[in-house]
């Protein structure tokens, strides 16, 4: 099984599978779809495929295009039954091989060039951009996307999934954090020089295109994308600036970003499951031009209670990427995960604890890494514990630290304004706070004499009685444990 | 008649019997539906006092239970010259 090269060939593949659902009748953009998505996520139910949506014929919306791990397991061309380790092992093995460039292609073989809109052509309105939730501040055109930069000195090119508010017919309004890389460019170069930041934004990505968007990878999206896909992205060039956009989107805008003029954004169903940040005045992205495909589709994510792609995706990959780092660095770690329920806040790490001050190692290095700001809370434990097993962890956090000496603040770190429990104040300057669980047994223990002893089937009996009792469980009449 | 929206962060923002600076969205029907205009206005809690009605969100998108009545007096074009 192949990876679906695009967004639609990703909508067939879950359609095939039954991993999505055609909804033939008519949907209402202002609100009615965005419920559809949100009763779908909390129920992980088949992704909604809209053909018809009110006010806007020939479009149609792809909602909750990877929130779920089966979802996840066919964008990579893998069997929809695929286990998350199966998948995180598949992931790291695309990503730690070599980068695999894009290539370039002529605008008139390029999907997303069928129909451009410029001059005063150009109306947001014309595209059928969704009141995902009641009560957010606007319709919001970029929830599952990339905008995509170039840093004006290195070069290098950046899509992140930084969303989007419109605000009128060619105005759009965004949170970009100032700790993010092009929260970064903004402030260092843009800003000071008063000069506009030429932007793209792709909607309809291929499934790949939109995991690598999300992930907090060091290599360059496109080329990330390029490795997961195991071939390269095809991009063309924009109408109006020198970005290159990935060819086969549904839609395309194409603008500059005012870095002088902030206009109001939010308030927005967040990730966390609340609407947390506030409306505030934030990057004002100025639409010059929009190209998009004959019936395009656009994807919608509504983030929310768990779970939806900003939980499950971002919990998926930002775990994996913490897990690089640290083996990076020799940690001798067994993985990484975060729990998608936890909207990515907490990482729960095993490790074989060699050394003293380990854990303290591992979060130290994780809360002070680039990303850092996207969780609070670490735990740490033994190399005996599956870091998968919910059961597992919430045992070894409720009888193996010491809350004298296992748990750690840290304080006035970076944070986001999307936390639900920092004051008002610490999320309108994203200061933050962390704090570490170390649920591993001190190193100075005597094994033998103190480390208290786990009474568990698989822990304290025999092998050979081990074996007998499993060969024989449902001759004693239980039922078959799958 | 026109059907407007306002976010406040407290009611007191709208006071009466002075002219107001207000971010304020469309709710008439049509693809135009929830764009923003900034403007200068009046309003009233007296709901047959000024053309307009308007229909007030608190921060975080909680629905007001009080209505006005708003008369938009002229659109500010926040926009600099030079980006336009």
């Amino acid at each position: 099984m192949t990876a679906p090269r695009s967004n639609r060939e990703f909508i067939e593949a879950c359609l095939k599978s039954g991993d999505a659902v055609r909804i033939r009748q008519e949907v209402d953009w202002e609100n009615e779809a965005g419920a559809i998505v949100r009763r779908a996520c909390e129920l992980e139910a088949p992704a909604p495929f809209m053909e018809k949506i009110r006010d806007y014929p020939g479009f149609s919306y792809f909602g909750a295009p990877l929130s779920t791990y089966r979802r996840m397991a066919i964008s990579m061309g893998m069997d929809p039954a695929s286990s998350l380790p199966e998948i995180g092992r598949e992931y790291l093995k695309r990503t730690n091989g070599d980068p695999v460039k894009p290539i370039e292609i002529r605008k008139k073989d390029a999907p997303c060039k069928e129909n451009i809109l410029k001059g005063t052509g150009v109306d947001l309105c014309k595209l059928p951009i969704p009141l995902v939730h009641d009560g957010d501040g606007g319709r919001y055109v970029g929830t599952w996307h990339a905008v995509i930069t170039r840093h004006p000195v290195r070069g290098d090119v950046n899509w992140g999934m930084y969303r989007q508010m419109m605000f009128d017919s060619r105005t759009m309004s965004g949170a970009v954090f100032p700790f993010s890389d092009l929260g970064k460019a903004l402030n260092d170069y843009y800003l000071p020089r008063g000069e506009t930041c030429p932007f793209a934004t792709a909607i309809g990505l291929s499934p790949l295109a939109g995991m690598a968007a999300c992930a907090p990878s060091p290599i360059p999206e496109e080329e990330l994308t390029g490795m997961l896909a195991g071939e390269p992205v095809k991009l063309v060039k924009c109408e109006t600036n020198d970005l290159l956009v990935p060819a086969d989107a549904e839609i395309i805008l194409e603008g500059e970003i005012l870095p002088d003029y902030k206009v109001e954004e939010g308030p927005f169903g967040e990730y966390t499951g609340y609407r947390t940040s506030p409306r505030d005045f934030r990057v004002t992205f100025r639409v010059n031009c929009i190209t998009y495909r004959n019936n395009a589709t656009m994807t919608i994510s509504n983030m929310g209670v768990p779970q939806d792609e900003g939980q499950l995706l971002r919990s998926f990959s930002l775990g994996l990427e913490l897990e690089k780092l640290l083996r990076s660095q020799g940690i001798p770690v067994t993985g990484v995960y975060m729990h998608p329920r936890s909207t990515h806040h907490m990482m729960i790490v095993g490790v074989k604890p060699t050394y003293a001050g380990i854990a303290m190692q591992i979060a130290q290095l994780a809360f002070g890494s680039k990303l850092g700001p996207w969780f609070h809370m670490v735990i740490v434990v033994d190399d005996q514990t599956d870091i998968y097993n919910w059961n597992e962890v919430f045992h070894a956090l409720c009888t193996r630290c010491n809350p004298e000496r296992g748990i750690h603040v840290f304080r006035n770190t970076t944070g986001t304004a999307l936390y639900p429990h920092a004051t008002p104040h610490d999320r309108r300057y994203n200061i933050g706070s962390q704090v570490l669980f170390d649920c591993l047994w001190p190193v100075d223990w005597d094994k033998v004499n103190d480390v208290p002893t786990l009474v568990s089937f698989k822990n304290v009996y025999p092998k050979d009685i081990q074996e007998k009792v499993l060969a024989n469980w449902t001759d004693y009449g239980y039922p078959p444990v799958r | 008649m026109n059907q407007w929206e306002v976010f406040v962060m407290d009611l007191a923002e709208l006071a009466e019997g002075k002219e107001l600076e207000l971010t304020i969205r469309t709710l008439n029907p049509g693809i135009h539906k929830y764009t923003y205009k900034r403007v200068r206005a009046r309003v009233s809690a007296a709901l047959d006092r000024f053309p307009d009605r308007l229909q007030v969100r608190m921060g975080r998108g909680q629905l007001s239970d009080r209505k006005f009545s708003i008369e938009v007096l002229e659109e500010i074009r926040r926009l600099p010259a030079k980006y336009q």
